[in-house]
């Protein structure tokens, strides 16, 4: 690592966090304080029509019909469109700068001029990435707790729950996150890497959605990212998922590898 | 003999099907001050991505202080100052950041010799480079690429930008840092400031060395400019063998003769010559011939 890189690294991701963390946090308060008053409504089937209901499970991944609750609608917080895409769109948005970006911005002449190894140069930017990541990560978290302040203690989640639900989150952050880097390290066009992440991630979510409406999706469902986050589950048992987040740790490490030694290997050219 | 700073040997590049450099060798002396002259797309800037280990050679070998430039291009890079020939940098940075984030990288103290080279080359540190016209970012490109006071420096297009003053200060830092041991490879098209800088030169055309020598060598390479005018009215002579016409009209020949000018001599004395001028080409010219014609002009 090299303290100079990561500081150049911070001096582009933290203005980007800082817009996401805030907004993270506010969405997940809002969720957290809001969702737990209509609480009965949303997982009282006698309130929801069928159709509804279907909905519901497809966005939690599983079939709610044993589930309290309080586990219901804070696991939909958690796995709310909103927060999911927001989510990958700060990995996609930070990942995808080196060298992509930075090909495009004209920079990485530069960049790479200065005496240190790619893969150096690389494991920098990880890490400062990492320290934004935990910010942003972390204020979904916090805003879930802020929120949930002003609800009835009775309504309140377990916390110790929502941390390991946090961590899960996480590890599926970092998944899309090293996918950007490993776009971004062949890639010389910013709008590609990025392209391939939005369809990937999006075709996860939609595979997701899919799985408990549609036969054939069953089938395939395990190539979605989003089947090895299931915050229902977590909510229900409070058991650590860790076959999710050793999929996802694996697929994180494989994808980053991956990326550093395309980044270490290929030709720079801006022309 | 000096050691060579930066040597390559048969360095070819190709992007694909598209020819990059071919078959390029230079061995440049330490403490010299060496032009890479050629046209857009010549190939100049794919030898220098090749010398700051953007690129791997295709094929043949690329070293700097002999450490080759793709394995081991983080040890080169250390002793390297460059400059690339469109320079961007991060809009945020200004000179003050940028001289210590460039230094926090290296592990050096690079504020106070920075701040020395920009007042030399007339350069405000707090601007930020958002800010800047394109030959202020030159300048702290520039400042950024020599305040590590490095061994070697490679140049392409420095001069792009800069008003004709600061281009004089920048010739009298290059001149100082070479008389002190370091060595300049200096990428332009401009062949004027070529001309006023560089002890030696290679031209590439069409990504290959067409000429690789001193300014007095490749000039007597060239040979010699020759007009004739003859009496008007007198029988015009049979041109001798060794005398090239590019140009002729009844009384007038212009050509040009490699080699010893005694033969030219011994011809115009028995020669009904009215004036004649011999001279040796300039720069502009030699040039010109380099890239007019397909095989080496001179």
């Amino acid at each position: 690592m090299n303290l100079g890189l990561i500081q150049r690294a911070l001096r582009e991701i933290v203005p980007v966090s800082l817009v996401f963390g805030p907004l993270l946090a506010a969405i997940a308060a809002l969720l957290g304080f809001a969702l737990p008053r209509i609480a009965n409504r949303i997982a009282n089937p006698s309130f929801l029509p069928p159709a509804a209901r279907q909905l519901r499970d497809s966005l939690l991944g599983i079939d709610t019909t044993s589930a309290n609750p309080s586990d219901i609608v804070f696991a939909l917080a958690w796995s709310h469109p909103v927060i999911l895409i927001l989510v990958f769109a700060h990995a996609t948005i930070t990942c995808t700068r080196v060298p992509a970006a930075e090909i495009e911005r004209g920079t990485i002449d530069v960049l790479f001029a200065l005496p240190v190894t790619r893969l150096r140069l690389f494991v920098s930017e990880t890490a400062a990435w990492f320290m934004c990541a935990a910010c942003v990560i972390g204020c979904v978290y916090a805003g879930s707790f802020i929120g949930t302040r002003f609800i009835s203690p009775n309504l309140r989640p377990d916390f110790s729950r929502l941390f390991v639900i946090l961590v899960n989150l996480a590890a599926m952050y970092c998944a899309v996150g090293c996918l950007a880097l490993a776009a971004c390290a062949c890639s010389d066009r910013r709008g590609r890497a990025v392209i391939l992440v939005v369809v990937l991630t999006v075709g996860s979510l939609l595979l997701n959605f899919l799985e408990p409406l549609w036969e054939p999706a069953k089938h395939v469902s395990f190539m979605s990212i989003l089947h090895y986050y299931r915050p229902i589950n977590v909510l229900m048992s409070g058991a650590w998922p860790w076959r999710d987040l050793a999929v996802l740790g694996g697929l994180a490490i494989s994808l980053w590898t991956f990326a550093s030694i395309v980044l270490s290997r290929r030709d720079i050219t801006t022309t | 003999m000096p050691a060579a700073a930066i040597q390559t040997e048969h360095l070819t590049r190709r992007y694909g099907a598209r020819r990059g450099v071919e078959n390029v060798s230079i061995s440049i002396p330490e403490g010299s001050l060496y032009g890479f002259l050629g046209p857009n797309g010549a190939g100049k800037t794919t030898t220098i991505r090749v010398l700051l280990g953007f690129l791997r050679a295709t094929s043949g070998s690329a070293l700097i202080l002999g450490h080759d430039c793709w394995r081991r291009g983080h040890t080169v890079r250390a002793q390297v100052g460059a400059i690339p020939g469109d320079l961007r940098l991060w809009p945020w940075m200004t000179g003050l950041s940028a001289l210590r984030l460039f230094g926090r990288i290296r592990g050096l103290d690079l504020l106070s010799r920075g701040r020395q080279l920009a007042d030399e080359l007339e350069l405000d540190l707090n601007v930020r480079v958002r800010a800047m016209s394109r030959g202020t970012r030159q300048k702290l490109g520039l400042i950024l690429a020599l305040a590590h006071n490095p061994c070697i420096l490679i140049l392409d297009e420095p001069t792009t930008g800069l008003d004709p003053l600061i281009q004089d200060r920048l010739r009298a830092i290059l001149k100082r840092l070479t008389s002190a041991g370091h060595t300049v490879f200096f990428s332009s098209h401009t062949l004027a400031e070529v001309e006023a800088i560089c002890d030696r030169v290679a031209i590439v055309r069409q990504g290959r060395i067409v000429a690789d020598s001193t300014l007095a060598d490749l000039q007597r390479q060239a040979g010699h400019e020759v007009t004739i005018s003859f009496k008007p009215g007198a029988p015009l002579p049979t041109p001798p063998d060794f005398l090239t016409i590019d140009e002729s009209s009844p009384h007038f020949w212009k050509g040009r003769i490699c080699g010893d000018v005694a033969p030219l001599l011994s011809f115009l004395a028995a020669a009904p010559v009215d004036d004649v001028t011999i001279s040796r080409p300039d720069l502009e010219a030699l040039f010109r011939r380099f890239y007019e014609s397909p095989e080496q002009g001179a």
